[in-house]
Parts: structure tokens; sequence; C-alpha cells
């Protein structure tokens, strides 16, 4: 049984017999080059549920405006490993309820990255499919092209340690098999380059990468643990933290909101660099804080589900300052 | 009134006198002849104190720096340092009470982690660490209030003025 027959089948069962009252996973999009979250409420619309290569929507964001659910709605959701530690992030600090939530992990061996694939086709995908470690597109014009599947991968799959959901209540077949680095000390290589830049170097990098932004929102809307969405500071205007105005100041504090909002939360999932239309490498400043974070703390988010996020407690032996 | 018209005719006569040859002629630039601006984010309870003390003991130090009074550095939020540099502050100053002396037991037991990570991200903005400082002074501290203004407002001035940053 492949694992989106499981996922089919628990959501199913669990809509069946009451214990949610919708279930949110994925589905096809426009063409099969594309996926798309669905919110099933009828067991009989089961069928439309996918798995595969192209899911990388972190379902775990729609719970942050949905719980508790104000009708007070039982949701089930489908979580990846990286998505488990989002929520595991939200169960921490008690903003999602266990008790209303059922939770289907899914064992994950690498998202592709559709962005990686319309680059290197140079046209728009109208499909996509995955088999053997390969990925074969076709393209708007009719032709197709294959790859390894280990070349479009995102890049936060490859540096993945947590391959398997955290926290589930079921899991949509074997798990599949931990990568060594789990037990090694994370990867932060990816960073290395930034932090030999000097002084300079790094705020024009940054105003350069952060000039295309428009403040659209989506990297915030999208992330599933910044969740004050509906009284954002940024977009407040009485007090005004960030100003109307558009320029590299306003929009890096912008970006600076959403980071240290999220520190001590954030475990790199990655929702944030997909969802921004104008592909900012959001994840450098991101990688660099939790980086940080692992530094002060060997704390990981988002992976103990006893665990305190490491800036909502105190510890009087902490050697900081002077 | 006369003096101010006096100082203003001077200044608009010496400009013209002599272009390119003003008093600061030896400074990088218009902006870099202005003094160093520091805002300093203290709490209500140790370091507003601890600057009065200065004051009242008549300790000199620098006057480059203005305070922000807050109730407690747990109050502190990362994002008003940011928001002093992206307004243009050439450096930061951070204090409060030492860690077990918090007026309300443990804001700056919080604070401290918030710092550490503040302090960490900002030399990882682009902004030199000379700029930014957080630190601990008490209500009865003013020698040290004294001396940690004065030792930072000079490593700033070594840099001096901050101008055409994002951040």
């Amino acid at each position: 049984m492949s694992r989106q027959d499981h996922i089919r089948e628990f959501a199913a069962a669990a809509l069946r017999d009451g214990r949610v009252d919708y279930f949110i996973g994925w589905k096809q999009g426009h063409n099969s080059s594309e996926v798309v979250p669905a919110f099933v409420k009828d067991p009989a619309e089961v069928e439309q549920l996918v798995w595969n290569e192209l899911c990388h929507h972190n379902l775990v964001t729609f719970l942050k405006r949905n719980m508790p659910d104000p009708a007070g709605a039982k949701i089930g959701v489908c979580v990846k490993g990286c998505d488990s530690r989002t929520l595991v992030a939200l169960l921490q600090e008690e903003l999602v309820d266990k008790d209303t939530l059922y939770v289907v992990g899914v064992p994950c061996d690498g998202i592709v990255d559709r962005r990686k694939l319309e680059k290197e086709s140079a046209d728009e995908l109208v499909a996509i499919s995955c088999s053997d470690g390969k990925v074969s597109v076709t393209t708007r014009q009719g032709s197709g092209k294959e790859f390894a599947k280990d070349s479009v991968l995102l890049d936060v799959c490859g540096r993945c340690r947590y391959p398997n959901a955290v926290y589930a209540d079921d899991t949509a077949g074997p798990p599949v098999e931990e990568p060594d680095r789990k037990h090694a000390e994370p990867d932060w290589s990816d960073v290395a380059d930034y932090e030999n830049l000097s002084d300079d170097d790094k705020q024009a990098l940054l105003e350069q990468i952060y000039s295309t932004c428009v403040r659209c929102f989506a990297c915030i809307n999208v992330c599933p643990v910044c969740f004050c969405w509906d009284k954002c500071v940024n977009r407040s205007r009485q007090p005004e933290l960030v100003s109307q105005k558009v320029g590299p100041k306003e929009n890096l504090l912008f970006q600076m909101v959403h980071m240290f909002h999220v520190a001590g939360r954030c475990p790199s999932c990655g929702a944030c660099d997909r969802a921004c239309p104008v592909e900012i490498p959001l994840y450098l400043l991101h990688r660099k804080m939790n980086k940080e974070i692992y530094d002060m703390f060997r704390f990981e988010p988002g992976t103990k589900l006893d665990e305190k996020p490491v800036f909502q407690v105190f510890d009087l032996t902490d050697q900081f300052g002077d | 009134m006369a003096e101010a018209t006096t100082t203003q005719a001077s200044g608009a006569a010496s400009t013209s006198a002599a272009p390119g040859g003003s008093p600061a002629a030896g400074a990088p630039g218009a902006a870099g002849d202005r003094p160093v601006k520091i805002i300093g984010i203290v709490c209500n309870w140790c370091s507003y104190a601890g600057a009065d003390t200065a004051g009242v003991g008549r300790f000199k130090q620098p006057a480059n720096i203005r305070l922000v009074r807050v109730p407690c550095t747990g109050r502190i939020d990362p994002l008003f340092a940011l928001k002093a540099f992206e307004k243009g502050a050439d450096g930061v100053l951070i204090s409060g009470c030492h860690p077990g002396d918090c007026h309300y037991s443990e804001g700056n037991y919080y604070a401290r982690r918030k710092f550490e990570l503040l302090e960490r991200m900002i030399h990882h903005l682009g902004i030199p660490k000379e700029r930014f400082k957080w630190t601990w002074v008490s209500a009865s501290e003013g020698q040290r209030w004294q001396k940690v203004v004065t030792e930072f407002v000079a490593g700033v001035e070594k840099l001096g003025p901050r101008e055409g940053r994002a951040l």
C-alpha cells in the first residue's frame, strides 16, 4: 500500500467516525505539475488527496488560523518531518490544542523544487512525474526532460535531519531511514559564505537581496510559527514600527520583524522561501539565526514536545553578558 | 536674538567666502563632522537610576547618549535596537539591573537571552560590533555608568557617524 493510500484511508476513517470535521491534505492543482492544499469534509472526497514529491506546502500554516476553531471543529492534518516540527513548536506554546487535532505523519524522502525544474526547463511546466529517483517534466511546448531527483531537491531537504514526523497520531506507511546527519552536529555550511563577508559587504548584500521585496506578507502569512498574523506589528500604523515608505530600510526592518518573531520556533522548513514571489533567499538570515540559537542553547526548535522554546523560559545559570 | 543673527550671518559668510575651506574641512564630509548620536535603552529601576547617580555625583561623561527609559529590560524588544539603527542612531546601548536584582524578579533573565541573540545577529546584519552593547548597571553604580558610557562612546566615535546604511 502506498503512502498516498494510507493517507486516504486515515482521512476516510477519521471523517467517517467523526474524529475530525475536516481533513487537510494535498491534492493535484490545475495539472500534474502542481500540488495544492486540500480541505476534505466528506469521506467520499478522499480520493482527491495525493502524496508525491511536489507536496511542499506546510499544512500546519492553516492551523494557526483555525485553532482553536471558532465552531469547535476537530481538524485532521498531514505533516512531513519538517512540518511536524512547526506543529510541535505550536504545541510547545499551547497555541493549538492536541485534543482537537488528528495528525497523520508522512515519512518523506525529499521534496522536489519546482523552481529549479522551471529554471532548468526554461518554460512553463505542465506535467511532472517521479519514479525511481528520476523526475520527468513536460513543458508547455511539449518537450520532455528528465532529471535525477537528488539534483532538483529543495535545498532544505539536502540537510534534513527529521524526515519522519516528530509528532503524529498515525504514520502513513513505514518510516524512512533516518539519515546519519541526524546524529551528527547540524550542518551550517550554507551560511558560512555569508558569515565570512565583511560588515560592509553584508550590508550591501542584504540591501541588494531585500531590494526586490514588495512586502506582500507572503512569507509571514505562510509561516506556521509567525502567528500574530491579524495583529502583526508590520501592519501596525499606530504605533508605527515599519513605515509605508518603500526602501531598503523599511524592507530590511520588515524582514527583521519576521525573523526575530520566530526566533526559537523556526525549524527552517523553508516555507517562506518557497512562498516568496520575488524569490528572495529568506533562509539566509533565518538559518544564521538558528545557527546562533543552536550555538547558544544546543536547541533545535520543535523537536521535543515537552520542551519550551528557549526564549519563553530562562535558566539562572545562563552565561550571557558581562 | 542678535547673537543668533550674527552666528547665521558669519556662518553664511564663511561658506561663501571660502568654498571648500570651511572650518571643518578636515572632516570627511558634511555628515562626518556631526557628533555621534547614541540611543541608550535603560530600565527604570537600575540603569536609569545609575545614570542619575552618575549625574548627582558629577561624573563627567560624553553627552552623545539619549536615554529611553523602559520599565524593565524584559520590556525591550530586539526590534527597538534595530529601529534605532534604522532611524539613524550611530550606536545603541542597552542596560538594566544585574541578574538577580530585577525589580520584577526575572525580567532580565529573559532579556539576556534575547540580547545575546540580538548582539550576535546585529554583527551579521553588517553593523560593526562596536556600535552595539548591552550590559548591567545598578542604581548605585554611577561610576560604572560613567565608565560604560565613556568607553562605548569612544568606540563609536572611532567609527564615526553612520550614513547611507539600511540599518
